[in-house]
């Protein structure tokens, strides 16, 4: 599903802040990706999301080659790509329904043709009841589920997920660690960022550890 | 599920705009039209104020000659004159001729010689004005002819003052679409910069649409239609004001002002009456200002994209 063939990045002139990655994540698999701040977990995912470019190497995405990629077809990649960020990036002025029916929104489906569906993912994921809130009124839990509900409403086949307990309770993060294997469950890959040793240690998922640039495995 | 709150609200409810429409940008901007609306409306009223003006005064002068008869010795006055009414009667297209009295002649020269002008004193030429009944039959030649032969006596069309009249004409109307014409770029310019500042405050917004899988077209037809939105409300805010602001000036000048004040700006401005033409062509300013709007503001955020995309 995803390639990395001999991948590095750098900011600008800076120094290189990934160095020649090489590596592959199988379809329907779940990883953590570890390592300490400053590792290039943000910068990796970036990558993943393809919204920066590497300065040297190729990713191939679903097949394809992503080098040069633009137009229609980088947006047919990132279509097949949910994101959950640390901190949530939900829309402040759409409610709960809108903010998670918005990625079928931007591909030009009418509000009958999702109504059903994103109501279904709500309650799926506990916000039933919280459809017509704006985000300013739901707690740290709920953005993340709207968040998370917003990142897979669309059916992507991978799921990237930045720091997503970072700005939640310990309970919390194990039932969003869960919601996430439900995911994967059925069939979407998940790489989820994260550092907390705790979570890490609780669950026994595949690592991805990212150390000064550098990528290795821990089964 | 059903029976959670709001949610038959949210069944029949339009989804909200992607863009929110009640930023402060958004307001800065609206005013920011809504006053370049006006101005232009007011622009465009005024011409066409000015431009109905001369086109009155033209009519009234060309619907006129004047037969002026300087005194020469030897020659009586009085009968020149009737000579002279007589000859010009006598010509196809002209109604009616008469000599202007002394007090008529005063009253031409108190602007330029003051009250209480005693002009029995001062060798004044007699004045005989000829109106004309049928411009498109006047014989102008045949009229100059006839008033030729009359010692000291000359015609005078106004062409020269028509003239005049007409290149001053011109002249507003130019300067005004030159007006137009800067207040618009000078639209174009802030409205280039408010969608920047809003673009630049709406990162966020852009980065989570991206990330999504929005493409730059839906961004910018979102943020289109938020502007477009903004361009024909403060246009039609500019609009209306500035029609408000005709008719009131109008009343103003026909009942407040003092009569010499309103006679002096009648003359400029006619009866300061827009007439539906001149409400059309203000009107046709709204969508103007609006399509402008939206147009800049879509190259902008295009730009913009395709800036932070690279």
């Amino acid at each position: 599903m995803i390639e990395f063939d001999q991948v590095g990045l750098s900011y600008g002139d800076g120094p290189p802040v990934l160095k020649n990655l090489s590596f592959a994540i199988a379809p329907g698999s779940f990883h953590f990706l570890t390592g300490p701040s400053g590792s290039g977990k943000t910068s990796l995912l970036r990558l993943l999301l393809l919204s920066r470019r590497p300065s040297t190497g190729q990713i191939t995405m679903f097949g394809d080659d992503t080098t040069g990629l633009s137009g229609d077809k980088l947006l047919a990649i990132r279509r097949r790509i949910g994101i959950v960020f640390q901190e949530f990036r939900l829309l402040d002025h759409l409610t709960t329904f809108e903010n998670v029916a918005l990625p079928l929104r931007v591909q030009g489906l009418p509000d009958s043709a999702y109504r059903e569906n994103v109501t279904e993912l709500l309650d799926w994921v506990g916000l039933g009841k919280r459809m017509d809130a704006l985000p300013e009124l739901l707690s740290g839990g709920e953005k993340q589920r709207a968040a998370i509900a917003r990142a897979v409403i669309s059916k992507p086949e991978l799921l990237l997920a930045d720091e997503p307990t970072g700005n939640v309770d310990p309970d919390l993060s194990e039932r969003l660690m869960h919601l996430f294997a439900e995911l994967n469950k059925m069939g979407t890959t998940v790489l989820v960022a994260t550092h907390e040793t705790a979570l890490l240690d609780k669950f026994a998922v595949p690592r991805m550890i990212l150390t000064n640039g550098e990528v290795r495995f821990d089964d | 599920m059903t029976d959670a709150p709001g949610i038959e609200d949210t069944e029949t409810a339009k989804p909200a705009p992607i863009v929110p429409v009640a930023s402060v940008a958004g307001r800065t901007l609206m005013l920011l039209v809504t006053i370049m609306t006006f101005l232009s409306c007011l622009t465009v009223g005024s011409v066409v104020l000015i431009q109905k003006s001369a086109v009155g005064w033209s009519a009234d002068v060309g619907r006129e000659v004047t037969i002026e008869l300087r005194q020469v010795t030897g020659e009586v006055m009085e009968s020149n004159v009737r000579t002279a009414i007589a000859l010009a009667e006598s010509v196809p297209g002209v109604g009616r001729a008469r000599a202007l009295s002394h007090d008529e002649v005063k009253g031409l020269l108190a602007p330029w010689l003051g009250q209480g002008l005693e002009l029995d004193n001062l060798k004044l030429p007699e004045l005989i004005v000829v109106e004309i009944a049928e411009p498109n039959n006047l014989d102008i030649g045949m009229l100059n002819k006839a008033v030729s032969t009359i010692p000291g006596a000359s015609l005078d069309t106004h062409a020269a003052w028509r003239q005049q009249l007409n290149v001053m004409a011109g002249t507003i109307v130019v300067s005004g679409l030159l007006v137009l014409g800067l207040i618009l770029v000078a639209t174009i310019l802030a409205v280039v910069f408010a969608t920047r500042g809003t673009m630049a405050s709406s990162r966020d917004i852009v980065d989570v649409l991206h990330f999504i899988g929005a493409s730059n077209r839906f961004i910018a037809d979102e943020f289109q239609r938020r502007f477009l939105t903004i361009g024909v409300t403060g246009g039609l805010f500019g609009g209306l004001g500035a029609i408000a602001f005709f008719l009131v000036a109008g009343l103003v000048v026909s009942t407040v002002l003092p009569s010499q004040s309103s006679a002096q700006l009648g003359a400029l401005f006619g009866r300061f009456a827009l007439g539906l033409d001149g409400i059309v062509a203000i009107l046709f300013i709204v969508p103007v200002v609006g399509a402008l709007t939206a147009l800049t503001s879509r190259m902008t955020v295009r730009r913009f994209l395709s800036q932070i995309s690279s």
